[in-house]
This record gives C-alpha cells, sequence and structure tokens, in this order.
C-alpha cells in the first residue's frame, strides 16, 4: 500500500489543541511509561509519529488515541516536555472531528466562535418553540389565566408533547452519532485483514462491560481511581437523569406543586451531577493533575454547561415544590435553553461523543487482538513453491 | 611544598586533565602558573577512570605522568585543597582570593609515609570508589594521589590520636585553620570540569534506591586494575552478573530534569565498559538502550563497529521504567522501536544508568564571565575563539565551557594556554608602551 503524506497535519492538529507535537523526538518514554500499553497498544509514541509524518489515512485508521485515559505518566516523564498525554487528547478531538460527516465538529473545534453561535441558535430555537408554536409554551398559558396563579404545567408544557420531541431529538441525534460511528468502524478495519465471526461476537463482552464501567482507566497510575470513581457516578447520575427525562417523562414531569416520590432518582442524580462537576470546574482550575493541565473551550463548555443544567432543573423544582407558577415555566424554558443545546453540540460533534467512541475502540482492538491470536494459532498455509526453470 | 608567590602570569583554576594541560601548556612558553584545586589531589575525574576511548589505553597511565609533570614544573605552583573565593579584575591584571582547607597534616613536614592512615582505626566508604571501597579518617586521597599526602577527615575522625601517636614528623596538627591568600595573576585560566546528574533525577530508574542500578563511574572503579573489586560485579551480593543494561540518556536530552543538551560523552564510555565486560565475562550479555549512537571523534564509529563486533546488543529504545525483583534483578520496560513498536519488560542483573554531565562549578558572583543558561561558561565567539570566555583575559577549556571527552578537553586546553600568552604579550606590549609614554612626557 502506498501512503500519502501531508506536511500540514502537523499544524492542522496545533489547531486542535496539540501545539506541542513537534517537540517529539520519538524516544518512545511515553510508551514504556504508559501503564495501560502492552503488546497490544502500543501509543502515544506511535501514533505521534504518524502525526508528524502527516500519515493522515494511519491517524484515521487507529483507534489508539481512544485506548489512553490521560492518567500523565507519559507527560510527567517525556524528556522533550511534548506532553503525549494531551498530544493524545488533541488526537481524540481531530478523531471526533474526522468521523463527524457533516463537518460541524470541525468547525467548532477549530474556531470557539462557531462553537458558541451553534449552541445560541440551538438556545433560540428552543425559546422560538415555546414562544411561537400554537397550543404550546407561552401562547397555551396565555389562554389558561388560572395557570397564572399556580403552578400546572400541562397548561404550559404537556408531558406528551416533551416527550415527543425527547423521543424526536433523541433519535436524530444517535442516528447522528451511530453514522458517525459507523465511519470510525470503516476507517479502523479498512486496511485490516477480516476478522472472524467469532472475534467479533466474544468481543462483545468488552464493548458492553467497558461502555457501563470504564474499567480499564482504574489501571492507569494512582491517583487516577479518584477520577474514574467520579467520572463513573458522573455516567451514573447522567444516564439516570436521561432515562427519567426521555424515557419515563411521563411519570417523571409532575405537573402540580405537589410533590411525587419519582423526584427522589432526580435528586440523587442531580446532587451527584452537581457535586462532580464542581469537583471537576475545580480540578480544571487547580491544573495539579496532567489531565486537568490543559482546558480547551470544548473542556470547559462540558461541564459548565452540564452544571448549569442541573443547576436549572434543580430550580425548576424548587419553584414548582414553592408553587411560583411563572418562575417555574421561564425555568423550564431556561433548563431546555441549556439542555437541548448541550445536547445537540455535545453529543454527535463534540467531547460527548466519547461515550460511544471509546467503548467501540475498546471492542475494535479486542476484536483485533483475538483476530491476530486466531491467526497466529492457525497452521501457517504452504509456502508457494519457487518456479524452478522459468 | 614551594612558596606561593605575589604574582603570576597565570593562574589556572581546576587540576583536572585540561587544567593540567592548560598550565604545562602555558608553563612550557615560559610563564609563570599557579595551578589551583579544591581537591586534596590534581587528576579530576580521569585519574579514576580505567581506559580511554577509543584507544582502550589505561587511563590513568597517561593521567599520572601528567600529574607529576604538573606537581614537579619548574614554573608551576600547585595548591591543593584549595577554593576559589573571588576572581576580580584590579587595574592590568586579575586578584584571586583563595581558601586553602586545613587538612590538619603540616604539608611542609609531611613525608607521606603513611603512617598515620595505617594507624586509624576508623573506615568510611572512599568517595574515589564511589563508595564501593573504604578509606580511614586520615587517608592518602589514592595510589596515585599527587600531592602524596594524608588529609583528615573532620567529620568521620574520633580524634583519639593514634596517627599523631605513630607520626614520625610529628606534623599531625588537629589545630590548623583555614588559610586565606590572596594572589594576583596576568590572565585566569578555567577548567573546572563536571560533575555527573544525580543517580535520583530520574525518579523512574531507582538510582539510589536500587542496590544493582548502578553509577558508570562506579563501574570504571570495578573495571579497573586498582579499583576496590578488580571485576565487575553486583553490589548487592557480589555475583558476576549476567546480563548489564546501559541506559542511555539518563540524565541528559531530558528537559524534565533541566538538562536538555547532550552530554557527548555517554554513547563513548558506555560502548567502552560493555566491550571490556564482554573481553572480561564473555559469557555476560551487555545491551545498550539508546536514543542514538553519537559516535561523532575521530576512530568512535569504528569503535563502535567494534563493540557490536564484540557482541554488545544495541537497542533503539528509551527506558521507561526500571522495577526491582526481590532477588535484586532489575525489570526494564521499553518500547522496542525498531519492532514496530512493541512494548517489552526485559530482565538484566545489573544497571547502568548513563549519567550526564553538567558544571562542577557554578561560580555566579565569583567569576566575572558570563555564564550560558545551562550553567556552562559563555564563550561568545565559539567557533573562532573557542577558548575565550566573555571577559577578556579569562579563557576556559574543558568541560566547563560544556560536556566533551578527554581528547577535545586537551585541545581545548591547549588553545586555551596559547590565548592566554597572546593576551600575557598583548597586555606586556601596552604596559611597555604606556612607561615609553609617560618618559616621553616627563622628558
Amino acid at each position: 500500500m502506498s501512503l500519502r503524506v501531508d506536511p500540514a497535519l502537523a499544524n492542522e492538529l496545533k489547531e486542535f489543541g496539540g501545539g506541542t507535537v513537534s517537540r517529539c523526538f520519538n524516544c518512545g518514554n511515553c510508551t514504556a511509561a504508559c501503564q495501560l500499553t502492552n503488546q497490544d497498544a502500543v501509543f502515544p509514541r506511535r501514533y505521534i509519529r504518524y502525526i508528524q509524518l502527516g500519515l493522515r489515512e494511519k491517524m484515521l485508521g487507529s483507534v489508539d488515541p481512544w485506548l489512553c485515559f490521560y492518567c500523565g505518566d507519559c507527560s510527567e516523564t517525556c524528556p522533550r516536555e511534548a506532553d503525549p498525554g494531551n498530544l493524545m487528547m488533541a488526537s481524540r478531538r481531530w478523531l471526533i472531528a474526522a468521523y463527524d460527516w457533516t463537518g460541524l465538529s470541525r468547525l467548532m473545534y477549530r474556531s470557539v466562535r462557531w462553537e458558541l453561535v451553534l449552541l445560541f441558535a440551538v438556545a433560540a430555537a428552543v425559546l422560538a418553540w415555546f414562544s411561537l408554536t400554537p397550543g404550546f409554551g407561552f401562547r397555551l398559558l396565555a389562554a389558561h389565566p388560572e395557570a397564572r396563579q399556580t403552578v400546572m404545567l400541562q397548561c404550559f408544557a404537556p408531558k406528551d408533547v416533551i416527550h415527543q420531541a425527547d423521543v424526536a431529538l433523541a433519535s436524530v441525534l444517535a442516528a447522528l452519532l451511530l453514522s458517525n460511528a459507523a465511519r470510525m468502524l470503516y476507517y479502523a478495519r479498512k486496511h485490516c485483514q477480516p476478522a472472524p465471526a467469532s472475534a467479533w461476537l466474544a468481543a462483545l463482552g468488552e464493548f458492553v462491560i467497558q461502555g457501563l464501567t470504564q474499567k480499564r482507566w482504574r489501571q492507569c497510575a494512582s491517583g487516577a481511581s479518584r477520577h474514574w470513581l467520579r467520572h463513573l457516578l458522573l455516567v451514573f447520575a447522567y444516564g439516570t437523569m436521561f432515562l427519567l427525562v426521555v424515557v419515563f417523562l411521563k411519570w417523571f414531569q409532575v405537573e402540580d406543586a405537589s410533590f411525587h416520590w419519582t423526584s427522589l432518582p432526580g435528586y440523587a442524580a442531580t446532587l451527584v451531577l452537581l457535586a462532580a462537576t464542581l469537583s471537576i470546574m475545580a480540578d480544571r482550575r487547580r491544573k495539579r493533575d496532567p489531565i486537568h493541565r490543559h482546558s480547551d473551550v470544548s473542556d470547559w463548555l462540558f461541564v459548565i454547561l452540564l452544571f448549569l443544567t442541573s443547576l436549572s432543573g434543580i430550580l425548576l423544582h424548587a419553584a414548582r415544590i414553592l408553587d411560583l407558577p411563572m418562575p417555574a415555566y421561564a425555568l423550564y424554558v431556561v433548563h431546555l435553553m441549556i439542555a437541548v443545546p448541550m445536547l445537540v453540540v455535545e453529543v454527535p460533534f463534540g467531547k460527548w461523543s466519547h461515550l460511544l467512541y471509546r467503548p467501540l475502540a475498546l471492542y475494535l482492538a479486542e476484536v483485533e487482538r483475538r483476530a491476530q491470536r486466531a491467526r497466529a494459532a492457525a497452521p501457517a498455509p504452504l509456502a508457494p513453491q519457487p518456479a524452478w526453470g522459468r | 611544598m614551594a612558596k606561593i608567590q605575589a604574582h603570576y602570569d597565570g593562574a589556572v583554576i581546576g587540576g583536572g586533565i585540561a587544567g593540567m594541560q592548560a598550565a604545562l601548556d602555558l608553563a612550557g612558553q615560559g610563564f609563570r602558573v599557579l595551578l589551583v584545586e579544591r581537591e586534596p589531589s590534581i587528576g579530576g575525574i580521569m585519574v579514576g577512570l580505567n581506559k580511554v576511548f577509543p584507544t582502550l589505553d589505561c587511563s590513568s597511565c597517561i593521567c599520572t605522568p601528567r600529574m607529576a609533570e604538573a606537581a614537579h614544573h619548574e614554573r608551576i605552583d600547585l595548591l591543593t585543597y584549595t577554593e576559589v573565593e573571588e576572581v576580580r579584575r584590579t587595574d592590568g591584571h586579575f586578584t584571586l582570593r583563595l581558601l586553602k582547607k586545613p587538612r590538619y597534616v603540616v604539608e611542609e613536614d609531611c613525608i607521606g609515609c603513611g603512617k598515620c592512615e595505617q594507624a586509624c582505626d576508623w573506615f568510611v566508604p572512599h568517595e574515589f570508589d564511589y563508595g564501593l571501597g573504604a578509606r580511614k579518617a586520615i587517608y592518602i586521597p589514592h595510589g596515585n594521589a599527587i600531592p602524596q599526602l594524608p588529609v583528615l577527615d573532620p567529620e568521620h575522625c574520633m580524634f583519639d590520636g593514634a596517627c599523631a601517636r605513630v607520626c614520625p614528623k610529628n606534623c599531625i596538627d588537629f589545630l590548623q585553620q583555614p588559610e586565606r591568600l590572596e594572589v594576583k595573576a596576568g590572565s585566569v585560566i578555567i577548567a573546572t570540569g563536571l560533575k555527573l546528574t544525580p543517580m535520583e533525577a530520574k525518579k523512574e530508574y531507582g538510582g539510589g534506591r536500587y542496590a544493582n542500578v548502578i553509577s558508570p563511574l562506579l563501574m570504571e572503579r570495578m573495571q579497573s586494575s586498582n579499583g576496590p573489586t578488580g571485576h565487575v560485579m553486583r553490589p548487592s551480593d557480589g555475583r558476576i552478573p549476567r546480563s548489564v543494561a546501559y541506559v542511555q540518556c539518563a540524565g541528559s536530552r531530558d528537559r524534565t530534569i533541566g538538562v536538555p543538551y547532550c552530554s557527548r560523552v555517554c554513547c563513548m564510555y558506555a560502548l567502552k565498559q560493555a566491550i571490556l565486560i564482554r573481553q572480561h565475562h564473555p559469557g555476560t550479555e551487555v545491551t545498550l538502550y539508546y536514543m542514538d549512537i553519537r559516535a561523532f571523534g575521530k576512530g568512535y564509529e569504528q569503535f563502535f563497529r567494534r563493540a557490536l563486533a564484540e557482541g554488545v546488543r544495541v537497542v533503539k529504545a528509551k527506558v521507561g521504567r526500571i522495577t526491582e525483583e526481590p532477588d535484586g534483578d532489575l525489570v526494564l520496560r521499553v518500547e522496542l522501536i525498531d519492532e514496530g513498536g512493541r512494548v517489552a519488560e526485559i530482565r538484566h542483573d545489573l544497571v547502568v544508568l548513563s549519567q550526564g554531565l553538567i558544571p562542577a562549578w557554578r561560580p555566579v558572583g565569583i567569576v566575572p564571565a558570563r555564564l550560558d543558561e545551562d550553567g556552562f561558561f559563555e564563550v561568545p565567539e565559539v567557533t573562532t575563539r573557542p577558548a575565550n570566555s566573555s571577559v577578556d583575559g579569562i579563557f576556559v577549556a574543558g568541560v566547563a565551557t560544556g560536556p566533551k571527552d578527554i581528547p577535545d578537553s586537551i585541545v581545548e586546553a591547549g588553545a586555551a594556554a596559547m590565548e592566554a600568552a597572546m593576551y600575557l604579550d598583548r597586555i606586556s606590549r601596552v604596559e611597555a608602551e604606556e612607561a615609553a609614554m609617560s618618559e616621553v612626557s616627563n622628558d
């Protein structure tokens, strides 16, 4: 296979936060220092070499950056202070942009302005939806003067409408994310020998377990398990809220000022979300661990939006319980004006896409590992006979 | 001991190979020279080495004749165990403030018989053998030391008087005080050499923590015929190692420890030691883990090829970390770059950390010449005047200006001596002209 070389690739990576890529002199200290590398997982050095040489195809086809959990052992000991951990992070951003066929991801990672424009555009659309739709939102409220005396959410945002919108949004975002993931799968397998079906099946467990627990992270250096636990709690809290809002909205959205037991899991999840996002923001400000030393705008937006979503959600809940109708409706809109843009921008195009890409990458790595084992175990094919006498 | 004069043509600071050579080359042109060394003996690092690359000549056999020549030269005065506290420029010459540390032995009277050393009951790990051998609390620094005078180490001395009782010249003086001297010199040559980066600098290598992770200078002593062991052994159990690893760049080309530059000698000394291990113990494997082999001097590339022919294995890999096994063996974790990037953990029973070179002396506020960002002396015109510091009249040679090997240090020492001679000639002619001018005006 011939290789196409793109000398501008290193500069391109710099736009995704990989400013130190040219410092690396390829000693391999990072790979040897990493706790996660082994015979089957060799990074970051090799991937950084791809970037320096401008091997776009190799970069696209490798899932190595997703095998890294950014413990920072490599960055601490890198003799060139090239910060390989951060280069892996930048490579993940580059890959997210490369997987995304719409081009929006690339636009947003390379320009903060575009990211903000899109967030505000979606927020404005949410506001417009509540303001302009006949028989919904503020126009529905105008028809029900009694709902201005006491909280009556069915006269503002009826849950069947919201539920349909939830499902529609979730479907669109899932379709976008899945189509990007399909591209990832295609690039990753493009230059591989086909793997046997048994390898594909046997590795499925890895996909499920890693997707649910991210337990590979725990093999990282000491100190990583604190980050892992916080991340796990965040994932579960977020998953809980997602289920409550998208699937069980019929029971979760209480229409009046009364208290209902379905709020209890919401309390627990919101508490975890607030605590975890605050603690992440504190760590990102303190910059003590390598993982928090370089914060891209996308890293900040992700955690800030999640925090604001949780905060506005809990305020909305308080306003409803205290029977403050107008603040409750306003907070309902504000809550969605934060949550919806966050989901639309982050899930298929941004940092949150790693919820699918990372387990998928670990799965693909496991498939390839099993395929290679199977190939090594199989009897070697007969060598072609030399053509004597020709 | 010659009486120290008040005025010299040149003062050479540092009595290692570069300093001795500079002193000899300047004195050889008819100038009077003072050679100042802060250790009790001249000879520097080189006199403790086993062999020199690329010829594998005996190091002390080359070094000791120069030591003797410098010590006995009629135009060189020697001040050992003396610190330089200040070099100041005063009209037309330099004034050196010196601190002569007490040996607690009257140098003028001592005949170097060594009876004090034999009588002393207190053993101390020997610095010359990097802690592997032992010395007494009063000791002649080593067999080749010049001057052959004992020095008393008050930190370990019990003051039981055993040495004083046996001294035939009655020259042990427990009350000796440091002595301050001031001398003037027309020019100054600085050749203060190197020290190695600390063994502990790279924490992940376990230097200073694991018994069988050793310094290359300790390896030199073990390989030396006058060394503490006479052969290579593992410090933990004294066994002859079966598999030795050299970890290159364990103190060089590494920004995290503040040494971003290449130390230039580690590839060659490691290859030299590896060849000698293979020659003495053909059953012992030697592996060099390197980033780049930098064999740049005359005959060096051939030396590298020779090492390969002698069965030294070289592996392109930067060692990521070293862990210790219960039996004292060590496991090195590397990425084998030449095998397509494969992670491997390789077991060895002795590891040498190729430490880097850093300046031995940081004379900030002591010498008016500028240092560069790495702490070596700045050489403003490095391509055309490699021995000139930023101050006219102060010259530099050897590792004081940057890492270099013995041949380069000797060349640079000669250059420094020649520059100093030209400078002294220029100064004396200016002085003569000024004297002539003042005579004319007086008439």
